[in-house]
Formats: C-alpha cells, structure tokens, sequence
C-alpha cells in the first residue's frame, strides 16, 4: 500500500462518513459524493498471547483480531506478553512469528523482542531480521532486568539502524500500583535513550506506552531526531492528544511533532475503544487525524 | 471547533456516537473540574469536553474547600458557588471532608449540604491525620449522611508496597482500603456508599466489598483494564456500579473505554453510566426540590 495523501484522504473516508452537522454550517458530509470506506487505523502497539498475571478478555489471538478489525484497525504490530519474563527469547519470538502468520497474515506484523541482560541477544536480532522477517524489535525494560542505561542499549540502537529495523521501547505495561506484589518494575530512564539516540541520528525509535508529561524536555528533544515515534495509548488527560501536538489554544505548546505521534492502543491490555476514543474527544483536524490514524505508522513501515 | 463538530463518524469505529452517548443519560461520578490552580479556568476549559463527550451531569469532588484543606476558607468558593447555582442543570457538588476531625466534618456538612447546595460527602484520601473511614471517628458523620439520605463517597486505593510488599502497603496514612470501607459499610448498612476508584485494584477492591450490598463501586480514576467491568458486574451486580470521569485529570476516553469495552445490553450501560448514581442521589435531589428523572 503506498502512503495515502492528504486528498484522497479527505475523499475516502472523513467526508464519507457521516459526520455530525452543526448548526448554520454546512454538514462535511455533504461536501463530498465520494462515500468510500473510512480510513483504516494502524495500530502500533499490541501484545499477543498471556498477561502473567490476569487472563485477558481478548488473549486469544484470534478474538483479539476480530475485536480489532471491528473498530477498523487494518494492521496491527503486535509484540509477545511472553517476552515479559523468558529467557528463551527465541522460543518467544518463533511462537510470536507463528501466531502472526496463522491468525493475522498481512495484519498482525510481529515485532520480536531481545533481552540485554541474557547473553548473545546479538542473536535474537539476526533471527527476528533474517529468519523471521520482522520489521522491528521490542523490548521491555523493567520487566526485562535492564534500565536504558544498560550498555548493550548502544549496541542494540546501532544493530537496529543498520538492519533497517524499528526499535520499539516499552516505557510500562501497568500501573506500578496495582503490580503484583511480587514484580517490582522501577521506572524507565529515559535519559540514557536520549544519549544514545545523539549518536545514531537515523535509528528509527518508537515510544510505547509512554506518558509524555513527566519527563520534562527530554520527550521534546527527543523528537529533535526526525526519526522518533510516539505511540498515544498512554496519553492521560482531556484533550491529550491534541494538547500534546499543540491543537488546543489556550494549553502550553507543542512537544510532539504532528508527524511523529502514531496511534497504539495497548489492546488487549487496555480496551482498544480507549484508544480511538482519544481521537474522538481531541479536538483534531482532518490533517492530524490521518496523520496519527494511519500516515505516520505507513510511514515508519512502509509496505510493499 | 464546535465541541460537536467531528471529523470522523465514531459508528465507522464501532464507537457509539454523540448522540448515543447523549442517550445514555452519563452522569460523571468524579469531576476534578475545580481542582487546580486556577479553578474556574480550568472548569471552563473543560466544559469543552463534557460538551464533546455528551456528559449529562458532573458531580464535582470539592465544593468549599479543597481536597487538602477541606475546613479552610478557599478564595474561589463564592466564584464556585455562583458557577454551581449557573450551570445547576448539568453540575453537582460533594463537600470534601476529613474524619481525622468528627466534629467540624459534621459542621461542614451542615453547612454545606443540610443548608447548602451539596449532594454528598466526599473522603479525600489526604487528611491530616492516619485516621481511614473504618476509624470509629467516622461514626458521627455516617450518622449524619443516614438522617439526611445522602451517599458518601470514599477515595480508595490499594497501592502495592510496604514490608511485606503487599497491596496498600503504600497506601497514604489516610487513605482507605476497600477493606475499610467494607467495615464501615457492615456499621451503616443504610447507607450509600461509594468506593473510588474500583479499590485502586479492582480485582481485590471487589473482592473486599462485595458482600456489603449499600457499597457501590466507581470506575474512575486508575487506567482501564479491558474486562474489569463484567468482573465486576458477576460478583457484584450491574446495580452496584457507578462511572465517573476523573477529568480533567483522566481523559473522559480513558473512563468512557471501560464500560464500551464490556459486552452487555444498553440497559446496564446506562445503569452504570448514569441511572444507579440517580438512584442514591435522588432522595438529596428531591428534599433540596431539584429536578431528577431516573
């Protein structure tokens, strides 16, 4: 599929749909004939498989997929709640290729995961690369017992960069305070991230599940590198979304780029209606709605 | 914008739509609107989204005071005060108090509800003293809420810490369980309670309360966890649970995904979204000779 354009954008699905008429304007769906289907959502953050600690509503891979499809995610990279605590990071990863090509082939787009702390998972990235054909990696830091200060992050940054692959960085799964007793997952420093990315300007990093307010300047330079992705499912408040990207007046500016936030839901964990919801409740032009609905995502993962 | 202008039909998303959302009648159990700096700013800002969102009414958590100084003369009560007289159709108000402190709980209570514009009692989980709502100091105010038929709303948390680590070993010294509010539930079984948050941990928060029938359970304020609701909807019953937004602090999607996550007819959507508060707040309501329809 090739990168949709702002016009056919328009056409195909915002104006097609029968959006809500105001008062004195004209309906926007009346300003078009075109009554294509609405623009798809990809979805770039999902986990397949068991939650440790709860059985998911939808852990079953294939409801996961019909829910999905059901509130029109057209593709969604999906990571392996597994990757949490094995150390057979191979194991993972098979199964998590497996699982993509039975129940989702062409819409569940496996990101494989790597644990710095186990040794050689130089050759967990070759694998997801070239066995398994993946466009990315994933990984847990916190549950997987390393910080970003860990010294392979470097290594791993720059593997990843050659290869072509997106570095996904998980920044939490849960509240720390409903943990379960026996996790005790510190919080992520970012700063170290930062450092690394410096230094290796064209790696393409992504953001996952993180909150975008506690971190102070470091999120806005991050987003320096034209490279770096924000996923929204862990955005809080009214109007996140948009206050994030600097739609809403009268809220402070922007820190995140408008090209550079893509949509994540962290289904099944959360329900993927959250998600779409942020959507809907920021006040957000056409422009910005296909750019987080789809364009961004196409953009960092090109399809052929 | 318009707060009702959309660019995109949430039908298509298998979303409800404003009008739906309007039809299921949402009372917003937990309104932060005044809480900040600048309150009446911030309530105004916000009302963007209680518009674009279809809430029908919001019950703000602090009116008079404020969640930290409850008994303190606060410089924007009278502003707040006009706000809640001017937007009465869509804006309620509970008086926060602090049970470390009985008897002037139980003046602001006479101020702010008997002979005021509130409709219920709000425990913060921030009071000066280590005294939670099973404390016997409590005794006073339940007392008091059941002569004048008002529900009282308890913040809850489970927060996971201590030594052992375990869930609210790091809790606030004020902060209540879901457990004390099982104990104080078990003392005032007349009473409408509601505990916040779900417990903090909804699969223990359950748990604790669900055999007190008069405690209700409020999804607000902690992140949404697909499933949590028919959980708690098998163990405790659709009529048992209340919706609350937790905005501007929490986003009204974060709140609204939950119950739209849970497959079950309009008819429990609207209990939970709005009818089974209407139903505790209806006595309150009616004496203060304020219109509610069920």
């Amino acid at each position: 599929m090739s990168a949709i354009d702002r016009r056919s954008f328009l056409k195909s699905s915002l104006l097609g749909a029968a959006a809500v008429s105001l008062p004195g304007r004209r309906p926007l769906a009346a300003q078009t004939t075109a009554r294509n289907a609405p623009l798809g959502i990809i979805d770039t953050n999902v986990n397949l498989f068991d939650w440790p600690f709860r059985a998911l509503k939808y852990r079953h891979t294939k409801a996961l997929v019909t829910k999905l499809k059901k509130h029109r995610i057209i593709e969604a990279w999906a990571g392996s709640f597994e990757a949490l605590l094995a150390k057979d990071m191979n194991g993972v990863n098979v199964r998590l290729a497996a699982e993509c090509r039975e129940h989702g082939p062409g819409f569940l787009i496996p990101f494989g995961s790597v644990n710095l702390a186990w040794p050689d998972w130089e050759e967990d990235v070759r694998r997801c690369h070239e066995v398994h054909k993946m466009p990315g990696i994933r990984i847990y830091p916190g549950y997987q017992p390393f910080d970003l200060d860990h010294p392979g992050l470097e290594s791993l940054v720059k593997m990843t960069r050659e290869r072509g692959l997106i570095l996904q960085v998980v920044f939490g799964m849960e509240d720390p305070r409903v943990h379960h007793p026996v996790i005790n997952v510190g919080p992520v420093t970012f700063a170290p991230l930062l450092k690394v990315m410096k230094s290796a300007p064209n790696a393409k990093v992504q953001l996952l599940h993180f909150s975008g307010s506690s971190q102070g300047k470091d999120l806005s330079q991050f987003m320096e590198n034209p490279n770096t992705f924000l996923d929204i499912s862990r955005l809080e408040g009214n109007g996140a979304v948009g206050r994030l990207i600097g739609s809403i007046q009268g809220l402070p500016s922007a820190r995140v780029p408008l090209d550079r936030m893509v949509f994540g839901s962290h289904a099944p964990y959360f329900p993927v209606e959250t998600a779409i919801l942020k959507l809907i409740e920021s006040p957000l032009d056409v422009q910005q709605l296909q750019a987080i609905m789809q364009g961004n995502g196409r953009r960092l993962l090109p399809r052929a | 914008m318009n707060p009702r202008e959309f660019l995109i039909n949430p039908a298509d998303y298998g979303l409800p739509t404003r009008d739906e959302l309007v039809a299921y009648r949402i009372w917003d159990n937990h309104f932060h609107g005044f809480l900040a700096k600048n309150p009446i700013e911030q309530y105004e800002r916000n009302s963007f989204f209680v518009e674009r969102m279809g809430i029908e009414r919001s019950i703000s958590q602090e009116i008079g005071g404020t969640l930290d100084e409850p008994f303190a003369p606060y410089q924007h009560d009278a502003e707040i005060l006009r706000i809640l007289e001017r937007d009465k159709d869509r804006l309620s108000g509970r008086t926060p108090i602090d049970p470390g402190f009985p008897d002037e709980s139980c003046a602001k209570i006479e101020k702010w509800i008997r002979n005021g514009p509130c409709i219920g009692i709000k425990y913060p989980g921030t009071g000066k003293t280590a005294v939670t709502c099973s404390h016997p100091n409590n005794d006073p105010i339940l007392r008091l809420a059941a002569e004048l038929n008002v529900h009282v709303y308890i913040h809850t948390w489970l927060k996971v810490g201590g030594t052992p680590r375990l869930p609210g070993g790091d809790n606030l010294p004020s902060e209540s369980t879901p457990m004390d509010v099982a104990k104080l539930a078990q003392r005032f079984p007349q009473v409408a309670i509601i505990c916040g948050h779900t417990g903090g941990d909804w699969e223990l928060g359950v748990r604790a309360v669900r055999p007190y029938k008069n405690v209700l359970m409020e999804f607000s304020g902690s992140d949404p966890h697909s499933g949590m609701v028919e959980y708690a909807i098998s163990e405790l019953g659709v009529e048992r649970l209340v919706w609350g937004g937790h905005g501007p602090s929490r986003s009204y999607a974060t709140e609204l995904g939950k119950v739209l996550d849970a497959n079950i007819s309009k008819a429990d959507r609207m209990k939970i979204f709005g009818r089974n508060l209407r139903r505790i707040c209806e006595p309150v309501f009616r004496k203060k000779g304020m219109k509610i329809e069920l």
